[in-house]
Formats: C-alpha cells, sequence, structure tokens
C-alpha cells in the first residue's frame, strides 16, 4: 500500500518536475520569474490535442508539435513582454507585471478557442497498459512519465554543461556584459533559452493532459503554483534542483492526502514552502547565490 | 576626544583581507584625508565606518563610542552621514525633496499622528521643507528646488548629495570620493565648501585618490595600500614618503 | 454625469471595493515590499465581516472594524518574518500566504463551510457607505504621504542603501506596510462580504491578486489616486465597451502589458510627473529671465 503510494507520488512529482524545468531554467539565466509559464504550458497542450484531434496525427508527432509551438510561444512571450524591459534595465517586478499580463492574453485566447470547454484526448491516445511488480501497478503511461521527464532533465543537464550552447547560456547567467565582451551574443542566448523552456513547457502540457486527461485553458494556473514550491525546494534557477525538488513534493503531497485530507495538502504544501523561505532561501540544495535580505554580511 | 577612532580595524571577505589592521583616528574641526590607489580598501573602510560591513577584528570608537557592532540605520542616527562614490539621489524627486529626507533623524512626530496628521506632524514638515530651503540657499542651489534631482548636472548633484548628508547635522561626515569625474574648478569649489563645514567644527572624512585635491585640504593624512595603513602625518610629509611614492607610481 | 452614475451604481459600488483591494496593493508597493498578500488579507476580513453579520448578528461597522483588525493582525504576523526577505522572495512568500488561507478556507468547513463557502450574507454596505469608508482611506493615505511615513516610503522604494545611510530602519518601515496592507486588504474583504451575498474560498485566489496589481500598475504607485484610477479604468471599460466584456482577461493582461513597457509609473504618476517638470522648467525660465 505504502510502496504505491510512494510510486504514484514519484509520477505526480516527476510532473512538476517537467513544469518546473523550463520555469526555473529560465530564472537561472535571466533571473526573471516567467509567470507566463503556465499559460505557455497551457498553450502546449492545446496545440498537442488539436494535433491529435483535428489533423489526426499520431501522438509522437503532436508530441512534436506541441514541444515546438510551446518554444515558438515562449519566444512570442519574451519578445512581447521582456525583451523591451531588458532593454531598459527594469526591476524585476517589471517582468513578474508584464509575464502576468501576457499569460492573461494567453489564457483569454485558449479560453475563447476552446469556448470554456475541459478538453479530453481520444480515448486509446496513450495505449491503456498496467504492469504489475510485486504487488505494485504501475501503468505504461505513468512509467512513460517517469522515464520522460528523467530523460528531458538529463538532456537539459548535459546541454548544459556539456555542450559549447551550455557554456555561452552560464556565461551569460553569471553576467550579461562579460559575456558580451567574450563575443556571446545575449540576444541569441536569451532566444534560445525561452525556446528551450518553451519547448519544455509544451511536453509537460501534453504529459500532463494525458496523464489527468484534461486540457483545459486554466490548466497552468495550479501547476506554476506548485513549481514555485518545486524551485524553492530545490534551489531557484537549479535544474537538478527543479528535479529533486518535483519529487519531493510529488511524495510530500502524496503522503498528505493519503494520510491527512486533500484539502489541507496545500495548506502543508505551502507553509513548508514559507519556511523554507525564511530558513534556507536559496533552498534545500541551491549554490546559487543571490542577495536575498538587507542584512549585513 | 577624537571624534572617530579606528582601533586595529580588519575586514576579511573570504580568506581575503580587505583591510588589515588599521588604526587612526578623525577630530572634530579638521578635514583628515584617506588615500590610496585602487583597490587599497577605501570604500571598505567607509562601509566598515558607516556599519554596511561587520569588521572581522577591531573596534570603531564614535566620540568614545563603540560602534562597531549596530546597524547601520542606527549608525547613521548616531550622527555618521556619508556621500557615496557614485552619487545616490533620488533621481525622480525634486532637489528639495531630497535634502528633506535627510531630516529623518529628526523626526519627532510618531506614526500615528504621521498617519492621520495631527497638527504636530504637518508643522513638522513644514519646518523640514523651510530648513531645506534654507541649507539650499546657503549654497545658492535655491533656483532648483523643484527640479527633479536627475537633470541636475553632475556637479550640482554632488552638491545635493552633500546636502542631504548635512541635513542630518551629523557629527561626523564621510566623504567617499566627492570629486571624482570633476574638473580642479569645480573641484576647488567644492573644497571651499569642506574647508568651511570643518571650520565650523564638523569632523571630516575625506576619501580621495585625487593626490593634488587631498594635499591643498587636510591637515592630517594616512594612505592606505593593499588594506594597510602605510604612512600616516603631516601632508607634505605622508608624501615625501618613499613607500607612498612606490605605492602610487607602481615602484 | 450623476444619472449616469445612479444608472450604474452597483457598477460604481464595485469600482470603490475594488480600488480599497488596490490600495492594499498600493501601500506595500510604495513602501518598495514586494508583497501579492492582498488576497489573502481580503480573504480573512471577508471571512471575520462574514461570519460576524451571520452567526451573531452585528452591525456593518462592528464587522468592518474587525474585518480590518484582524487584517492588521494577519499583516503584522506575516510582516515579522517576511520583511527579512527581498523581491522575488517576498513575492513567492506572499503568493504562498495567499494559498495556506484558500486551503484552510477550505478545510475548516465548521467555520467557512468549505467549498460551497457561505451563503446568505446580508447586503449591508451600500453606496455612501463605501463613499464614507473610501473618504477615510484616502484621508489617511494624503496625510502619510504628506508627513515622515510617506517620506521614508519613498527613500525605500526608490533606494534602500540611502534610506539605510539617513539612518531609516527599513524593515521597521516595511513592516508597518505590512500591517497596514492588511488593514486595507481586511476592510476591502469585509465591504466585499457585505455586498457579494455569498463567499467562496477560491474568491480570494490569483485572479483578484491579480487584479489588485493591476489597478496599482496601471493607475500609479506613488500617487494616491493611482489604484482609485486604475480601477475606475479597469473596471468600467468593459462596461463602457460591451463587446470587450468578453475578452476582459486580455483586456486586463494587454492594459497591464502596455502600462509596464510603455507608462510604467502608470497614469497617474506619468502626468503628474509630466506637469511637475514642466512646471520646473517654466520656474527655472523666469529665474533668469
Amino acid at each position: 500500500m505504502l510502496a504505491q503510494q510512494l510510486l504514484n507520488g514519484l509520477v505526480t512529482g516527476s510532473t512538476y518536475a517537467l513544469f518546473a524545468l523550463g520555469f526555473t531554467l529560465v530564472f537561472g539565466v535571466l533571473h526573471v520569474l516567467n509567470l507566463a509559464h503556465g499559460a505557455i504550458f497551457m498553450a502546449g497542450a492545446f496545440a498537442g490535442l488539436y494535433a491529435v484531434t483535428a489533423a489526426e496525427l499520431p501522438l509522437y508527432l503532436a508530441f512534436l508539435i506541441a514541444m515546438l509551438s510551446g518554444g515558438l510561444v515562449s519566444v512570442a512571450v519574451d519578445w512581447l513582454a521582456l525583451r523591451p524591459l531588458r532593454q531598459r534595465g527594469s526591476s524585476e517586478f517589471a517582468a513578474i507585471i508584464s509575464s502576468l499580463g501576457i499569460a492573461q492574453v494567453l489564457m483569454s485566447a485558449g479560453q475563447a478557442i476552446s469556448q470554456t470547454q475541459i478538453m479530453r484526448f481520444p480515448f486509446g491516445t496513450f495505449p491503456v497498459v498496467i504492469y504489475e511488480f510485486w504487488g505494485v501497478r504501475i501503468s505504461l503511461l505513468q512509467a512513460a512519465i517517469l522515464g520522460l521527464s528523467l530523460l528531458l532533465a538529463f538532456t537539459l543537464l548535459l546541454f548544459l554543461f556539456r555542450t559549447d550552447f551550455g557554456r555561452r547560456v552560464r556565461a551569460v547567467a553569471i553576467s550579461e556584459r562579460t559575456s558580451s565582451l567574450l563575443g556571446i551574443r545575449p540576444n541569441i542566448v536569451y532566444f534560445q533559452t525561452f525556446f528551450i523552456s518553451g519547448a519544455l513547457a509544451g511536453a509537460a502540457g501534453v504529459i500532463i493532459g494525458l496523464a489527468f486527461n484534461s486540457v483545459h485553458f486554466l490548466m497552468g494556473e495550479p501547476f506554476l503554483l506548485k513549481a514555485f514550491v518545486v524551485i524553492v525546494l530545490g534551489g531557484l534557477g537549479s535544474i537538478g534542483g527543479a528535479l529533486i525538488g518535483g519529487v519531493m513534493l510529488g511524495l510530500i503531497q502524496t503522503i498528505a492526502v493519503s494520510y491527512l485530507s486533500s484539502s489541507l495538502s496545500d495548506a502543508i504544501i505551502y507553509s513548508l514552502l514559507f519556511c523554507i523561505l525564511l530558513i534556507r532561501p536559496t533552498g534545500l540544495f541551491g549554490k546559487l547565490h543571490i542577495e536575498t535580505r538587507v542584512v549585513r554580511s | 576626544m577624537s571624534a572617530l577612532e579606528l582601533c586595529n580595524l580588519s575586514r576579511q571577505f573570504d580568506g581575503l583581507t580587505a583591510v588589515d589592521d588599521v588604526s587612526f583616528s578623525v577630530n572634530p574641526g579638521k578635514i583628515t584625508g584617506l588615500i590610496g590607489p585602487n583597490g587599497a580598501g577605501k570604500t571598505t573602510v567607509v562601509n566598515l565606518i558607516s556599519g554596511f560591513l561587520l569588521p572581522t577584528r577591531g573596534c570603531i570608537h564614535l566620540y568614545g563610542e563603540d560602534i562597531s557592532r549596530i546597524e547601520p540605520a542606527h549608525v547613521a542616527r548616531k550622527g555618521i552621514a556619508r556621500t557615496f562614490q557614485n552619487i545616490r539621489l533620488l533621481k525622480e524627486a525634486s532637489v528639495l525633496d531630497n535634502v528633506v529626507s535627510g531630516f529623518h533623524r529628526h523626526e519627532r512626530s510618531s506614526w500615528w499622528s504621521s498617519l492621520f496628521g495631527t497638527p504636530a506632524a504637518r508643522q513638522e514638515t513644514s519646518e523640514f521643507r523651510e530648513q531645506a530651503a534654507e541649507l539650499l540657499s546657503r549654497f545658492n542651489m535655491l533656483q532648483f528646488a523643484n527640479l527633479p534631482a536627475g537633470n541636475l548636472s553632475y556637479g550640482h548633484q554632488r552638491r545635493v548629495e552633500m546636502m542631504r548628508a548635512l541635513a542630518t547635522q551629523p557629527r561626523l561626515l564621510l566623504l567617499d570620493e566627492p570629486v571624482a569625474g570633476m574638473n580642479d574648478r569645480e573641484a576647488d569649489a567644492l573644497g571651499e565648501i569642506f574647508k568651511r563645514l570643518a571650520k565650523d567644527g564638523l569632523a571630516i572624512l575625506l576619501i580621495e585618490h585625487n593626490m593634488r585635491f587631498v594635499m591643498s585640504l587636510c591637515e592630517e593624512l594616512h594612505v592606505l595600500d593593499a588594506g594597510r595603513l602605510i604612512a600616516s602625518g603631516e601632508p607634505y610629509a605622508v608624501r615625501a614618503q618613499a613607500a607612498v611614492v612606490a605605492a602610487y607610481l607602481g615602484g | 454625469m450623476s444619472n449616469f452614475i445612479l444608472g450604474h451604481l452597483s457598477l460604481f459600488e464595485l469600482v470603490l471595493v475594488c480600488s480599497i483591494l488596490g490600495y492594499s496593493q498600493y501601500i506595500v508597493l510604495r513602501a518598495g515590499v514586494f508583497s501579492m498578500a492582498t488576497a489573502g488579507f481580503a480573504s480573512i476580513g471577508a471571512y471575520t465581516a462574514a461570519l460576524l453579520s451571520v452567526r451573531i448578528d452585528s452591525p456593518l461597522w462592528v464587522g468592518l472594524l474587525a474585518a480590518a483588525t484582524i487584517g492588521a493582525l494577519a499583516g503584522a504576523i506575516l510582516a515579522w518574518p517576511l520583511a527579512r526577505l527581498r523581491g522575488v522572495f517576498q513575492a513567492i512568500a506572499t503568493l504562498a500566504f495567499v494559498q495556506i488561507v484558500i486551503s484552510i478556507g477550505l478545510y475548516w468547513e465548521s467555520m467557512t463551510g468549505g467549498a460551497l463557502g457561505l451563503n446568505g450574507i446580508p447586503k449591508l454596505v451600500h453606496f455612501g457607505h463605501l463613499l464614507l469608508v473610501m473618504s477615510m482611506v484616502l484621508y489617511v493615505l494624503i496625510t502619510l504621504s504628506r508627513t515622515g511615513i510617506g517620506r521614508a516610503f519613498d527613500i525605500i522604494r526608490q533606494d534602500e542603501t540611502v534610506a539605510v545611510s539617513l539612518g531609516i530602519s527599513v524593515v521597521k518601515y516595511q513592516r508597518l506596510a505590512f500591517v497596514l496592507s492588511g488593514v486595507l486588504g481586511g476592510l476591502g474583504g469585509g465591504l466585499m462580504a457585505y455586498r457579494n451575498y455569498s463567499l467562496v474560498p477560491e474568491d480570494f485566489g490569483f485572479p483578484l491578486l491579480i487584479s489588485a496589481l493591476s489597478f496599482v500598475v496601471l493607475g500609479g504607485r506613488i500617487a494616491v489616486f493611482g489604484p482609485l484610477v486604475g480601477a475606475l479604468i479597469l473596471t468600467l471599460l468593459p462596461e463602457l465597451a460591451r463587446p470587450l466584456a468578453d475578452y476582459r482577461l486580455a483586456v486586463n493582461g494587454v492594459l497591464m502589458l502596455l502600462a509596464i513597457i510603455y507608462w510604467p509609473y502608470g497614469v497617474v504618476d506619468t502626468l503628474s510627473l509630466h506637469w511637475r517638470q514642466r512646471r520646473a522648467v517654466r520656474t527655472q525660465v523666469e529665474a533668469r529671465s
């Protein structure tokens, strides 16, 4: 029984991690909380869904389309809402407001397209197969969610730490000025960062849409709120931290829901977030150093 | 009694010693100079005195009272005012409001009277505005009173910043490279003002690396190099010392 | 004009309630605190006021006073830890507070009615009451702006280091801002309760938080009339231009985006800044001639 719940928690947690990957990537590179990430995720899920229902494409193609659309929407979000502020050197406050603004526009578009309906992937889009090991049941979909989350997280890590592209991204994350003196063009790096972040959100959109069998215009909001917990647990801007934070959140939530109550589980999770912020604002594993207080050093 | 006394002051950053065993004092009625090449630790000393950094070792006394471990805002309320290396004004606020902000230390009305607008609180505000206007006219800046501070020229912004510091009615004034980026004429005009303030009994610590300017103003000079004091004393005697020449000319 | 107001009385009531919530958001932003706790304060205030009138039949002013007091209390408790955090961390922590309030509202069924909420709250608030409350709020905010607290808030918002070097205790003033935000948020929530007939915990979630923010961003963060103007524009626009009403979310979003990119000070502050500049240049010219 406990093993089954831990497994379910692990799967839920990996959906959280998947969502948070792109969110934390943008924060790590630009030091901006992109509150439109939930809306980008929704746009990816819509694209994937319509690829299956309207264009009748196979799921793997729909998945790629969702990633591509997520990436493009994300780049558009940056272009319209965040780039003008960067050029002016505005505060983090301005970025939060403008990403909230564009999120509302995207959500309104989603509302108009879906006519406020909850949409579902047709039955059998993903084969319903259930395996059983030592009394623990796991569906093919759950296994795929786990596998994909790990795969995408590790690809991203490889990308960032083993390629030239990753070196450039990390250089810009440390200092935009210095890296542009070294011949790196920050604008291209930002473009790539937003594309990757959006593509990850699009992938998360399809996977989560399948897992919960529902796609609708407000689907990003709860995940965005959970993503705050994930990235605070793991440390803002840390990719590995997002993975661990997501899984931890999933496990805590599943255990809270099954042993306490489902409405109290949110109170527990957000109180946890609150406490961690106060005790360790850089996260449980975060190394990223940010000025967090006006206390002298 | 000396206005400010540093005794064996040290500060390390992750093992790197930025200020190493520095001792000197600043007396009221005098301009004391602290000079040194870039990176010698001058600004770290300013930040230590004004409480923005905690010393690793040593102590800081203001008129005999140990202030080395108290909060920076509290240090300011004890009577230390400072200007910043890169001028920090409230750029959108008017020149007058910038100067008025310096009077915070002298506010007497409580939060309740500020919230409910008691006559005392209103009276206080208008008094501050009058006093700020007086300061402005003393420095020939009254005609700029209503301009946004960011619209002024560099030299004038420096003056506003200094008037804000004076508005706190400090017992010690820290000037962090006040003439950086100015030509000699502007610098000398500002220097005259500093002299006048010192004559009125204020203790001034002037941090500079413009040797000419320092020589013309200070009665006592301390030279910092790589975090340590390498010379102290009368300006001309200090300038003659071989170590100072070496630090400045890299010999 | 007065006919227009009478014809749309309930709309103007809404504007007033909204702008009080806007002021709860405004006061923290003005002090340089990045709090999003307004929705949480409003929720606590609303449930307090509603329960007082449903359970013990207490009169309007008692309910509102209780709502404001409990909001202040929540603000004070929250301020204690939060004044130590900065920027995005403050924002995230206050978002967590809002979520905690919502989930407690859902869980504590015996008190709050859970997901079904509280129903049958008497409508105790009318336009006159709202005008009275609003004028009191404006009075306090205007006097505050003209005296020490407003000065300290403005300095802290623009440059914390300068504030500290002038002897201003940043943490103390930011705590005060949290408490004031709690008072106004609680009061706004109480007014909502006495106007809406019913409450559910989700009334006080992300959408409310975003609209409180957008009133301030659009109207202005410095001048006292900013949030009122912001609430007026955002509430009336969809009513005046009917086709826009279906896309309320998008209109809100586009206005927020345009305001923060092109008019970062908001409508009122941009205008007053412009006016002050012109006047200053004019007096300077006169002084020279």
